[in-house]
């Protein structure tokens, strides 16, 4: 039987579709940059905007977005500082979110705010507001990549001369760093903080491996994301594992014999 | 023309401090001046100011248009997937809208500035993978094809070989040539002796003017202090890896 004849695996395919798009886009600037870390950090720290979402009457992926950009925003300024490493800088403010939220939803709001969805979220009941918020950011990726990929090549290849060469690299940073955010705030509902990085991180650091080109690297993270999407949610349905975790453990296998190989090349 | 004209610079990081100050000098076209220093002596520091990225907190600093600045090579990314032609073309980022794609005759040019200094044949070849002089003379190929009346090369001997640097200083020269203005940082007194003009610092200016008169064995003790030794009678600067 066909595993995408149903209406809730197509609107998973269309998910996948969408986030792989923008996942292997903006996955190669996460490679490029150094940012895997951030990402992963970013989707856990929407937490407290969660579990705010609901008592506060705000639409959960606003509130996610906003908990993210805030998150954002403070490590900015922790990085700006350079008292701090930039991972030291991540991983403190991560622990201050995630402290954050636990205290929001056990003592304050006492809920469980979705716990379950935000940390492995669910490919089989999307909303239309998740599909319609993943096509924005599909859009968004492109648009981006086509309008700041040379900002963001220039500043990523060489910080000290980018702006010698009239790139605005601050306002590059900004840009990738929000855009990261609201990407990772797209792929939560499909799956959850802690498997974001199967479609944002995992596909472009396997086409890292390949690349020898920034096309290449695009490309080749584009197909890979939407080949181990869309493989993983076919694997799903044949085994009866549940999509996300499915899509990491192709993503991770991909990614292992591709460095295996070429370490025997 | 004067390219660079600066008159009793303070410059500093934000902390309050200065980094830099009393720095009186002027290059013109086609002119080179060397920017003779120990580590954390204010080499970069100039730079940088001349480059606008930090304030000046005292004294005036005019700079005619937007120079190019050729970093160390090993400062850039060496693991990025560019070739040597797609970094030649970020000189042609400034003047080319995002939404437009470069054009071709963009291209055209950046493969004659890579021919220019002799690395057209490498074009396609990973940036990271060529060989230190090599990669300095993509960022000069990238620098010329901004088309700035003035480079500041920021110690681009370093980590260079002879021959390489024999064909390095040789373009420099070429530019000199055509009417460009160079300010090339470096640690090396012998680098310094073939420029028109040398400006020592060591946190503050401490001499500047022709090598002959700015190199005197007391501007070179005041620049450098404990970093000097003799050898064979030759007075030399010994120092470590970094910058100042």
């Amino acid at each position: 039987m066909d595993p995408f004849s149903t209406p809730y695996m197509q609107r998973a395919l269309l998910a996948v579709v969408l986030l792989a798009i923008a996942g292997g886009l903006f996955g190669a600037w996460i490679a490029l940059r150094r940012l895997a870390f951030f990402t992963h950090a970013v989707g856990t720290a929407t937490f407290p905007g969660l579990v705010i979402a609901g008592p506060a009457g705000i639409a959960a992926p606003v509130a996610a977005l906003g908990a993210a950009l805030v998150y954002t925003a403070g490590l900015a300024r922790l990085l700006r500082d350079g008292r701090l490493g930039a991972d030291a800088a991540t991983g403190l403010l991560l622990v201050a979110a995630l402290a954050i939220g636990s205290i929001l939803a056990g003592d304050v709001f006492e809920a469980g705010a979705g716990v379950d969805r935000l940390l492995f979220g669910t490919l089989l009941g999307l909303s239309d507001t998740d599909l319609w918020l993943a096509g924005a950011v599909a859009a968004l990726a492109v648009a981006c990549t086509a309008l700041a990929g040379r900002t963001w090549l220039a500043t990523g290849f060489d910080p000290g001369g980018a702006r010698a060469l009239g790139v605005r690299s601050g306002l590059g940073d900004w840009l990738l760093l929000a855009m990261l955010a609201l990407a990772v705030v797209a792929a939560l509902p499909a799956v959850g903080a802690l498997l974001v990085s199967t479609l944002l991180v995992v596909p472009s650091a396997t086409a890292r491996l390949l690349a020898s080109s920034m096309r290449g690297l695009l490309g080749g993270g584009v197909a890979l994301a939407l080949g181990e999407g869309i493989g993983g949610l076919w694997l799903a349905d044949a085994v009866n594992l549940p999509p996300g975790p499915a899509i990491a453990v192709l993503g991770g296998a991909v990614f292992g014999v591709v460095a295996l190989a070429r370490a025997a090349a | 023309m004067t390219l660079i004209d600066v008159s009793g610079l303070v410059t500093g990081y934000g902390n309050g401090s200065p980094a830099l100050s009393g720095v009186t000098f002027a290059l013109g076209e086609g002119q080179a001046l060397a920017v003779l220093g120990p580590n954390g002596g204010g080499k970069t520091t100039l730079l940088r100011v001349l480059l606008g990225e930090l304030p000046v907190l005292a004294g005036s600093c005019r700079v005619a248009g937007r120079p190019a600045y050729v970093a160390q090579s090993g400062r850039a990314r060496l693991d990025f997937p560019v070739s040597a032609l797609d970094v030649v073309l970020m000189g042609a980022y400034a003047r080319t809208p995002a939404w437009r794609r470069l054009r071709r005759a963009e291209r055209t040019r950046a493969h004659a500035m890579l021919e220019r200094v002799g690395m057209d044949a490498q074009a396609g070849q990973r940036f990271g993978a060529l060989s230190g002089g090599q990669r300095q003379r993509v960022l000069i190929a990238r620098a010329l094809l901004q088309d700035a009346p003035l480079l500041l090369l920021d110690e681009p001997f370093t980590g260079v070989d002879r021959t390489s640097e024999a064909g390095l200083l040789s373009i420099l020269d070429e530019l000199r040539a055509e009417g460009r203005g160079l300010l090339v940082s470096t640690h090396d007194i012998e680098h310094a002796r073939r420029w028109d003009l040398v400006l020592c610092v060591n946190g503050a200016q401490v001499a500047f003017g022709p090598p002959a008169d700015a190199l005197t064995a007391h501007a070179l003790h005041a620049t450098y202090g404990e970093e000097m030794v003799s050898i064979d009678g030759e007075t030399v600067a010994v120092h470590s890896h970094g910058c100042g």
